[in-house]
């Protein structure tokens, strides 16, 4: 019984950082309707980032994190702003220039921090003991973390002029510009707050998990997992498939065991796109 | 002619090409403040294309838009629309997944409206049965609604000047009132001169005092709607649609 709730816990904390990341991917889909290869690469940076700022500038971890979340969120800007906004429409070419830069930030780390996994670890260690659970307390601290962000978000979103434009913009680009919204000043800002929100989730999750150059590729493919489960371009879906998917993972890797839990979580999205292709809360498919 | 108006549009010497089609060209017109200009044509004739281009939503090829002596050509769709150039669509032009509240929210908001551009359309959401429906989504509405939401969009961005495409089209017989009504809404609560594309002649007949008949590209005629629609070549150029109209 312990280890059930202790699983599930552990479930939860995996769910919001998916949340963070999938929020992030899901915004960029919904809005710009590019899909973008380099989602995962965000979250590395932001991991290395966080490491180099403790380890060769001796910051305070939660300093480090936040100059991570400004850092990443800082290159998508200038990423969107100079090389993606000149093709936004064309779907082949920010698929290719997506990719690129993956390629290109997980090379530049490769090159930069060397291939070995760095040792960075969460500052605070320690267990949080109660009747009947345990739980880590690094992973309660990233989990306080991740749910702030995920409500500052929702609340950016569906209660401020900024996140009114942002989901005008998703819904009919052109009405939207037609009365006066500029594209080209607001598409840099949503995509650096998804990359943001990217580099946030690296620089709170690799101290716990791992960092190294390569671990970009599956936060990808676990983002698009939930993108596709929660329905493409929804805020709402995303978020819910990624507590799913969180819960699914931890009590699989615990009573299925490793590859076992993995073939679940793909049966499920394979299941889904048979039932509901458009996913929990999709939208029929639109002309993206 | 000399502009009489503070925000009189001017539009000179336009053109259009996408490649080696010449939509239409050497288009010359002013439309003074206030007053109201309809353009018709037989399909194809570059009616919508025009509306494109002067509302900053495709660059001319030649020529130049102007707002009360600004200049106004290539600029973007934003900021021709921020200027105070403000277009409808031929089909509707709604956030079809939010609701008309939403809709009427994001209009006002995005053109830099407060509260008081809620109240200045009470009496038109009345009018147009859309008062008891603002939590409904827009595009569950029926089309003759959804266009006259569509009209209201425009109206509470506070323009300068209106480009309404075929705003009748689509609407049933009695609804078309409507449309006049939005007109003198306009006019009259905005000081806004209205351009108004549209097949429906005895639309153009009611509300513009003069018009402009484009055919293959080309400016035809212009001048009272009596004289124009009455001249053998506009009557050829519009052989079929409008002749029964005509006789």
């Amino acid at each position: 019984m312990e280890g059930l709730v202790a699983t599930g816990l552990i479930g939860i904390s995996l769910g919001a950082q998916y949340a963070l990341l999938a929020l992030g991917f899901t915004l960029i889909f919904g809005i710009l309707g590019v899909v973008n290869f380099a989602h995962g690469g965000f979250y590395v940076l932001g991991g290395y980032i966080a490491y180099a700022t403790t380890t060769h500038l001796g910051a305070p971890y939660p300093v480090a994190v936040v100059i991570a979340a400004l850092g990443t969120a800082g290159l998508g800007y200038v990423f969107e702003r100079f090389l993606l906004e000149r093709l936004v429409d064309d779907h082949l070419a920010t698929l290719m220039l997506t990719l690129g830069l993956y390629l290109m930030m997980s090379s530049g780390i490769l090159v930069v921090f060397g291939p070995e996994s760095p040792s960075f670890e969460f500052p605070i260690t320690g267990v949080l003991r109660g009747g009947g659970f345990y739980f880590p307390l690094q992973n309660l601290i990233v989990l306080a973390v991740c749910i702030v962000a995920i409500v500052t978000l929702y609340w950016l979103v569906y209660h401020t002029d900024f996140g009114r434009a942002l989901r005008a913009l998703a819904d009919d680009r052109a009405v939207a510009a037609a009365q006066g919204l500029r594209p080209k000043l607001l598409f840099p800002l949503a995509f650096a707050l998804a990359t943001g929100l990217a580099g946030l989730t690296g620089a709170l999750v690799t101290p716990i998990l791992s960092l190294a150059p390569h671990i970009g590729d599956p936060v990808l493919a676990t983002s698009f997992l939930i993108v596709i489960l929660g329905g493409l371009g929804s805020v709402g879906g995303a978020t819910v498939a990624a507590f799913i998917v969180g819960l699914i993972e931890a009590y699989s890797a615990v009573y299925l065991g490793g590859s076992k839990g993995a073939l679940a979580l793909f049966t499920l999205v394979l299941l889904m796109l048979v039932i509901r292709p458009s996913g929990l809360f999709g939208r029929e498919a639109r002309g993206a | 002619m000399s502009p009489s108006g503070h925000e009189t549009l001017e539009v000179v010497g336009l053109s259009k090409r996408f490649g080696g089609l010449q939509v239409f060209q050497e288009i010359s017109f002013t439309l003074p403040q206030g007053e109201v200009l309809g353009v018709i044509g037989p399909n194809g004739a570059g009616k919508t294309t025009l509306i494109n281009v002067i509302s900053g939503k495709l660059a001319p090829t030649a020529g130049r838009v102007l707002l009360g002596r600004r200049e106004m050509t290539g600029q973007p769709l934003h900021a021709v629309s921020r200027a105070g150039i403000m277009r409808s669509f031929q089909q509707t032009n709604t956030f079809s997944t939010a609701s008309v509240g939403e809709n009427i929210a994001r209009a006002i908001t995005f053109s830099g409206g407060g509260s008081a551009a809620w109240q200045a359309i009470t009496g038109m959401l009345d009018e147009f049965e859309l008062a008891p429906r603002l939590d409904e989504q827009s595009d569950k509405l029926p089309y003759g609604l959804q266009k006259m939401l569509g009209l209201v969009l425009a109206f509470v961005t506070r323009p300068k000047v209106l480009l309404l495409d075929e705003p009748a089209a689509g609407l049933e017989g009695r609804e078309r009132g409507r449309v006049d009504s939005f007109v003198r809404h306009a006019r009259e609560e905005l000081g806004c001169s209205v351009l108004i594309v549209e097949h429906d002649m005895d639309l153009i007949r009611r509300l513009c005092p003069n018009i402009l008949v484009l055919d293959a590209g080309r400016l035809l005629a212009s001048g009272p709607p009596a004289e124009v629609l009455a001249r053998k070549d506009v009557i050829d150029a519009y052989v079929g649609a409008v002749e029964e109209e005509v006789a």
